[in-house]
């Protein structure tokens, strides 16, 4: 059963490679909730089997070995890898977990952030928060009672059932708690850089659930298409009549307006049973052999207990 | 108020350009009304104080998305910015999509599915 100890790491590498069109494929509300999901259990499961190496390697310190009364030589004999890639896997290990931890405090904080910006944008009834401002811009942000925030610019650009598509998929991020879902993905791609590509896609998978939300709210999937790509256009315009020169790609610059207007323009999404299953099998593997872990490494521990206490008796 | 009536109140031994200066980017931003009075201009809050604040953090979470900075993900914006090249294929579509809308109006939905 030694062999389960590495199925995080399969199901990892799995998940590093298919990840991305998995997210892609699925029906987005779908991808959103269940990709970060199975991320997280992957980094985690990565994430523990490293500590295990770890630990063996540690435990073999004599005043370590002394104060747990576990006998060395035991541990030595008993342990899953040889002690140099122990020493690998707990510098590895030590390395992600820092990442996580920084990426959780800055997400946190963030997330505070954008809550105390909530406030202090107004106490708006619907929550909508409409900025007098001729560039196009529309954006939510969550909090306890989350913000849509408009510019005039933007409304303006926009004819009136297309305005009813962009609230409709701003409400639909605040409904969705999307943020927290795109936190997540985020985290597990910090501690497990493999997947930082289907954390990538986790963000596409957002803004394409909430193009799906807003085509069902409004019942026209076509509309929803014509409203991205008019905000996309309107924005372009404004851009270059404020900064005529730049032809250079701009930071925030990405592909996904093309990608989300051809999905809003191809049939609505199958649901996709088979791939939900593939994806939640990944994810119970790499539970299941992260639990499995735990165990075997408790009995060895157990064992090499057991071998120092009789070697203190006799 | 004028730039000089500001000086006059605020005192200190600021030059008249700075002050002048000052108001005229807060009013860039958004963060000041004006009208023209004489030769100058004269400078007022646009609106009450709520509105000023929303406007303020709004630019400010603007200037977030606008450098790529808001990594964590928090703030979800309706549309990025365009490369050149999805400038045209866009706009080309909003060009179909609209003479779309006016061959077959409202029906669309029911013509299409």
């Amino acid at each position: 059963m030694t062999w389960l100890m590495w199925s995080p790491f399969v199901a990892n590498v799995i998940l590093a490679a298919a990840g991305p069109r998995l997210a892609r494929t699925l029906p987005p509300r779908a991808a959103v909730r269940l990709v970060p999901l199975a991320m997280l259990a992957v980094a985690l499961g990565v994430g523990f089997v490293l500590a295990v190496l770890g630990v063996f390697v540690v435990a073999q310190f004599p005043p370590i070995a002394v104060l747990a009364h576990w006998s060395p030589a035991a541990l030595r004999a008993d342990q899953p890898v040889p002690a140099l890639a122990g020493v690998a896997g707990t510098v590895i290990l030590l390395v992600l977990l820092g990442a996580a931890l920084l990426r959780a405090a800055r997400g946190g904080s963030d997330l505070v952030r954008a809550a105390v910006a909530c406030r202090r944008l107004g106490p708006d009834a619907d929550g909508l928060v409409v900025i007098d401002d001729d560039e196009p811009e529309a954006y939510a942000v969550p909090g306890l009672a989350g913000r849509i925030v408009v510019s005039t610019g933007m409304l303006n650009a926009l004819g009136t059932d297309e305005r009813h598509v962009l609230l409709a998929h701003e409400a639909a991020h605040l409904a969705g708690h999307h943020h927290v879902y795109i936190q997540l993905a985020d985290l597990g791609a910090a501690a497990n850089p493999l997947l930082r590509g289907t954390a990538r896609s986790v963000r596409l998978a957002v803004e394409r659930a909430a193009d799906e939300a807003a085509a069902a709210e409004v019942g026209d999937r076509r509309l929803v298409a014509r409203a991205l790509a008019r905000a996309g256009l309107a924005k372009a315009v404004a851009r270059r009549r404020r900064q005529p020169q730049t032809r250079v790609v701009l930071a925030g610059a990405d592909t996904s307006i093309m990608q989300r207007t051809t999905a809003l323009l191809a049939p609505a999404p199958r649901p996709r049973r088979g791939l939900v299953a593939g994806l939640l099998l990944l994810t119970l593997v790499s539970v299941v052999g992260t639990g499995v872990t735990a165990h075997q490494t408790d009995d060895r521990l157990d064992r090499a207990a057991t071998g120092a206490t009789v070697a203190a008796g006799h | 108020m004028t730039p000089s009536e500001v000086l006059a109140e605020i005192g200190g031994g600021l030059a008249y350009t700075t002050v002048m200066t000052t108001l005229s980017r807060l009013h860039d931003k958004g963060a000041l009304d004006r009208r023209p009075a004489g030769r100058a201009y004269a400078y007022g809050l646009p609106g009450d104080p709520s509105a000023v604040q929303a406007v303020a953090v709004a630019q400010r979470m603007r200037r977030l998305l606008d450098a790529g900075q808001d990594r964590a993900g928090v703030l979800t914006r309706f549309v990025a910015d365009l490369s050149p090249e999805d400038e045209q294929l866009v706009a080309q579509l909003v060009a179909d999509l609209r003479a779309d809308g006016h061959r077959d109006g409202d029906d669309v939905a029911e013509t299409r599915e």
